[in-house]
């Protein structure tokens, strides 16, 4: 029952963060055809600046503020400053064939990436540290039993229920949301529209940093801070993406807090070195079962 | 006044649109009929925008068309309705609708209320299926839908490309018609592109032939309709 419990409980806080992750992915990959391998490496760099910020006596929550913004600002000029003018150039050569169009904007994500991770090395040494969260990690219980929850568990479920709940609200209750499914499912209907759909997928690049942002300060807590810690968590948000459909943002989630109970419940019943095998066999197993993702559907087309 | 001079338009060094010209009046019915690949689509691509021509000059009153983005040539009040009944499936019947009229939600909220309400005078069918998904219309309904989305955002010109492209004659005589009142009772000027030459001949005013991506007839519809000639020379029929 013990046991039980923990691992419902864990899960649902761990997968509360890949849902971030894969929701990040998700929007970015909707809105610009690209899987944004520097995704994490933004979110490693925002946390570090929060991290700086601690350290010079600012409070948690100025740098939270901060980073989230970072987040935002970052994933904004990623694709101002690299992905737009990579694929907008019409008659170069080498984008004229398909698969290099496709291929170019992951290059340069892994390449962006690849500097991030430099970066940090170079101004925070690149050494692994601490990261706080803003209350104590106390552990709750229930009756007489400790549970494996703590305080900062509550914290995470919390922050991100409320973020999903407004990203929800801006996505089904106004113009801008529906402008961003919309220029997701169609462009050149959006275009003919009226709306600029280089500028709602660039919206889609800076919530994407703000969501996987957030995600960093509320994984590193658990597991320090290192310029290469949140890699993992890139792979379980692609995975937790890739179940959920890749296309919908609720099989994101979805997906998300699934891999979540998946990961929470191996480790708990089974052993955490088993938690790796248990992500790619479960891939394996929801690529086989629904091909679709779980929430996706198939593409239906009528005349 | 549409004025359209020397237009050309290439995929790669295909001319799709060779040396084009020709003038729609306002507040009537122009329709451009042509077999298949004649270039119909790609002239209304080009003056949407999503087409970039390689010279030539497509002017809407004094405003020069060729330079501005396809938003902007949209927020300007020239509004295609494309090929193939296009609405977002995924979307609501009324999000698709509201989608037309987004970019007009700050700048006269008020008119948009008021242009929603009225293409769901038009089409009622819509209004009792507004909460479904556009993918669960037929083709009819969807071309509707097409021309709803269109409609609220007030265009002056509305390009139609092949309204009535899979659609029993019945369904596209009731979309024409609407058309042709809102063309007589606000003064909209239409571009409509049609292979049925027929029917688009009897509504519009005047008529342009498209063969091969060059202009062969430029002539009142009325003239157009009798010239069994051209008919068969052009439309193989
Ligand atoms: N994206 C494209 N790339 C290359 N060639 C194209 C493209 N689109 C159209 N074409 C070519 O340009 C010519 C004109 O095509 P367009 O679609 O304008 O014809 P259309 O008159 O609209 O035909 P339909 O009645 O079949 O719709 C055709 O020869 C076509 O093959
Ligand atoms: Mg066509």
């Amino acid at each position: 029952m013990e046991s039980l419990l923990t691992a419902i409980f864990s899960g649902t806080a761990q997968g509360s963060i890949y849902a971030l992750v894969s929701l990040g992915l998700v929007l970015v990959w909707r809105g610009a055809g690209v899987v944004n391998f520097a995704q994490m490496g933004q979110a490693m760099f925002t946390t570090y600046i929060a991290s700086q910020m601690i350290q010079n006596d600012y409070s948690y929550w100025s740098a939270f503020v901060v980073a989230l913004a970072a987040g935002g600002l970052l994933g904004g000029l990623v694709d101002l400053g690299l992905m737009r003018p990579l694929t907008s150039r019409k008659n170069s050569q080498l984008l004229n064939s398909q698969s290099m169009r496709n291929a170019i904007p992951i290059i340069a994500s892994l390449g962006i990436l690849g500097i991030l991770k430099a970066l940090a090395g170079i101004i925070w040494a690149g050494e692994e540290r601490g990261f706080p969260g803003p209350v104590q990690p106390n552990p709750i219980s229930f009756g007489s039993t400790n549970l494996a929850i703590t305080s900062f568990d509550l914290f995470v479920i919390a922050v991100v229920f409320f973020t999903l709940l407004l990203t929800t609200i801006f996505f089904t209750k106004t113009g801008m949301g529906l402008a961003m499914r919309a220029s997701a499912l169609n462009p050149e209907v959006t275009r003919l529209s009226g709306i600029k759909v280089s500028w709602v997928r660039t919206l889609g690049w800076i919530i994407s940093g703000t969501a996987s942002s957030l995600a960093g300060l509320l994984i590193t807590p658990r597991t320090n801070l290192s310029p290469n810690t949140l890699d993992l968590l890139l792979i379980i948000g692609f995975t937790a993406a890739v179940v959920g459909g890749l296309t919908s943002l609720a099989g994101a989630v979805l997906g998300g807090f699934i891999l979540g109970y998946v990961i929470s419940f191996v480790s708990v019943y089974s052993a955490p070195e088993n938690v790796f095998i248990a992500i790619l066999l479960f891939l394996l197993f929801a690529l086989f079962v629904r091909p679709q993702g779980i929430l996706g559907s198939k593409e239906v087309r009528r005349v | 006044m549409l004025t359209i001079k020397n237009l050309v338009t290439q995929y790669d060094s295909i001319k799709a649109l060779d040396d084009i010209s020709f003038q729609a009046k306002p507040g009537v019915i122009t329709t451009v009929i042509g077999a298949n690949g004649a270039g119909k689509s790609t002239l209304l691509r080009t003056i949407s925008g999503l087409e970039r021509p390689t010279s030539g000059t497509i002017q809407w009153f004094d405003k020069e068309l060729t330079r501005m983005s396809v938003e902007a040539i949209v927020r300007g009040g020239i509004t295609q309705v494309p090929e193939g009944h296009a609405v977002i499936s995924q979307l609501s019947v009324a999000e698709n609708i509201e989608l037309g009229g987004l970019f007009r939600k700050r700048i006269a909220r008020g008119d948009l209320a008021k242009a929603t309400t009225e293409v769901y005078e038009l089409f009622p069918l819509l209004y009792d299926r507004r909460n479904e998904p556009a993918g669960s219309l037929s083709g009819g309904e969807r071309q509707m839908l097409a021309i709803s989305r269109a409609l609220v955002s007030r265009p002056k010109l509305l390009l139609l490309d092949e309204p009535s492209l899979g659609l029993a004659p019945l369904i596209t005589a009731q979309i024409i018609e609407i058309i042709n009142n809102l063309c007589r009772n606000t003064g909209l000027t239409v571009l409509l592109v049609e292979q049925n030459a027929n029917t688009a001949l009897k509504v519009a005013e005047h008529g342009i032939l498209l063969a091969l991506g060059k202009v062969v007839a430029d002539a009142p519809a009325r003239e157009l309709i009798n010239d069994s000639a051209l008919r068969t020379a052009y439309l193989g029929y």
